[in-house]
């Protein structure tokens, strides 16, 4: 069975500046990938690319199946709502709606609205007490987990978390990675950029980038370093 | 209701309220400007009618005389004033007879012109009169004097005239002496009868002058009308009184369309000022619906529905606030009130929806928002 995410020598320039050289990497269908390094690594290019929020310069990125690096801008809307549900470490809601009609929001831009759905995927994430509130009546973490109900909402074949604990205090955080392990072990494909070694290790595999460049992946299961 | 375009005017009422002090300010900039373009449509719609009115009190602008045959002054019969009170046109403000008589007053001579006074009162109020207007359509003992005339014959209110025509005499008591500028300054008015009788002309008129309201279209048609109906005779509008009407109406609606133009491209500029202010504070929203898999038209679509629905609110707001204005305008100038015009409505509404989306030029731009944008912070 091909791999969900194939990233073949991918390339990404900013004029003279090569913030991806030839990096290469796949991702299986149920996996959970830890994407780290120090900044300027390449790691935001990588997820941009990979969010179909960027397009490279060189290589191919195949995601189910799907070419995505000579996507038309229409193409990659399509892509981003269709497949794709991302995590930020801003959280980045709508100030204005509410939980739920955050949730509702990714479920419009995808096809059609479903409060119902919207509660559920609320509950799920234990917010089943919070969905008429507004972003600045939520903690960190609860503004958190109504970004990761969003995520789910539209069943996304690739979660892309960018730091999705960046922002949270300890306690925050331990729920927030509750949260990614049961999305895990009921199948979900994870990719999480982040500095942090805690979630590192709890994913199947540590891509790590220096300079652009792939430095080395590891197996956290086995702890093995492949390259 | 579509659970799509349920969210569609989920996402717009809040959108609505969620930036009031930016949005409040471009309604105030479009409310103000449709109230203004509102006042002015109404005054434009009753501008014209109230302003016909007024010029009806300045004379006739139609003449019905019979042909000129180059012979002595050609007469018609009275009966032509029941053929022009026949046709029931609305647009006929006042029809006066006139008799013109060559008479003397002692040695003097004097021209005497035989009218209906309730017409010619109705019909040249501006006339400036010493005294008072004979009040009876056939006066048969008073009479009104020009200013030059009763100076040659040393008339004075109150006094009397005696008068001769043809062998035959009468003596009139002086109830006004007018004073027009124009050759009404030399004559006597008397009663159309009373100059019937002196001349020896029963049932004979000079003139009929009459005063048609209504647009330069609207005089040509009654014109055309009383043409047909009074066969023989010479129906010939006053083409200065019609033509400097036609021009001071092209010049006042001139004057509103302009201002009209002027009070929205600044209603605009009010608008894009809040806009692009309004662009700055949802470009973070904008390139987050991007990376949520929205699209620009569908995003878009949603701010402009937003400034869509705040044209349709300041320009109801406006009408309504128009309509006062135009009532106080009316009374300034016309002496009554305007009174608002439905049909100014929609009108009010269009332009105002234009002014909003045009204003909301900003937020258009919104769509070149770079998603990747808000991704930043990671590394």
């Amino acid at each position: 069975m091909a791999p969900l995410v194939q990233v073949e020598n991918l390339e990404k320039r900013f004029g003279d500046v090569c913030a991806l050289d030839r990096v290469s990497f796949e991702i299986e269908a149920g996996e959970w990938i830890a994407i780290m390094g120090p900044s300027g690594s390449g790691k935001t290019s990588l997820i941009n690319i990979l969010g179909g929020l960027d397009q490279p310069t060189g290589g191919r990125v195949v995601v189910d199946g799907q070419e995505i690096g000579h996507l038309a801008e229409r193409e990659l809307t399509r892509y981003r709502s269709d497949k794709i549900g991302f995590v930020f470490q801003q959280f980045h809601l709508v100030p204005y709606l509410t939980a739920v009609e955050n949730v509702m929001l990714a479920q419009y831009f995808h096809s059609i609205t479903d409060e119902k759905e919207a509660v559920e995927a609320l509950k799920r994430v234990g917010l089943g007490d919070r969905l008429n509130h507004v972003p600045a009546q939520l903690s960190g973490g609860e503004q958190q987990r109504v970004a990761i109900a969003r995520a789910l909402i539209n069943h996304p074949k690739l979660i892309l978390a960018d730091e999705p604990t960046g922002n949270l205090d300890e306690a925050n955080e331990a729920v927030i990675l509750e949260l990614l392990r049961e999305l895990h072990s009921s199948g979900h494909t994870i990719l999480v950029v982040t500095h942090s070694q805690v979630i590192g290790n709890l994913a199947d595999r540590r891509v790590e980038l220096e300079h652009g460049h792939l430095a080395r992946i590891h197996v956290s299961s086995v702890g093995k370093e492949l390259r | 209701m579509a659970p799509t375009r349920s969210m569609f005017l989920r996402i717009l009422w809040k959108l609505l309220g969620a930036s009031r002090g930016r949005l409040g300010l471009a309604l105030v900039a479009l409310a103000s400007g449709a109230a203004v373009c509102s006042a002015l449509l109404n005054v434009n719609l009753d501008a014209e009618k109230k302003l016909t009115q007024e010029f009806r009190t300045l004379g006739a602008n139609v003449v019905v005389a019979p042909p000129n045959t180059g012979a002595d002054a050609a007469l018609t019969d009275a009966a032509v004033m029941d053929r022009i009170a026949a046709l029931h046109a609305p647009q006929i403000i006042a029809a006066t007879p006139f008799l013109y008589v060559a008479a003397n007053s002692g040695t003097q001579p004097v021209i005497l012109a035989g009218t209906w006074f309730d017409q010619a009162a109705k019909m040249n109020s501006w006339w400036k009169v010493e005294g008072s207007w004979v009040t009876s359509a056939d006066d048969r003992s008073d009479c009104m004097a020009g200013r030059a005339a009763a100076r040659q014959l040393g008339l004075a209110l109150g006094s009397r005239v005696e008068l001769r025509s043809g062998g035959h005499n009468i003596s009139l008591k002086v109830a006004g002496i007018v004073t027009t500028g124009a050759a009404e300054d030399s004559q006597i008015f008397t009663g159309l009868g009373v100059a019937q009788n002196l001349a020896g002309l029963p049932g004979k008129v000079s003139l009929v002058q009459i005063s048609v309201s209504g647009t330069t279209l609207e005089i040509e048609a009654v014109t055309s009308r009383l043409a047909v109906a009074l066969t023989g005779l010479d129906v010939r509008p006053v083409r200065q009184i019609a033509a400097a009407e036609g021009s001071i109406l092209g010049r006042i609606r001139g004057l509103i369309f302009w201002t009209i133009a002027l009070i929205l491209v600044l209603s605009m500029l009010g608008v894009l000022a809040s806009m692009a202010a309004l662009a700055m504070e949802r470009s973070r929203d904008v390139g987050l619906m991007k990376a949520l898999g929205g699209s620009v038209p569908r995003i878009m679509r949603l701010f402009l529905a937003e400034a869509g629905a705040l044209g349709v609110l300041g320009g109801t707001i406006g009408f309504f606030a128009g309509a006062l204005l135009a009532r106080w305008i009316g009374g300034r100038v016309f002496g009554v009130a305007v009174s608002p015009r439905l049909e100014v409505f929609p009108v009010t509404i269009a332009l105002t929806v234009a002014v909003a989306l045009a204003g909301a030029l900003p937020l258009r731009l919104l769509g070149r928002v770079r998603p990747a944008e808000i991704l930043r912070g990671s590394e």
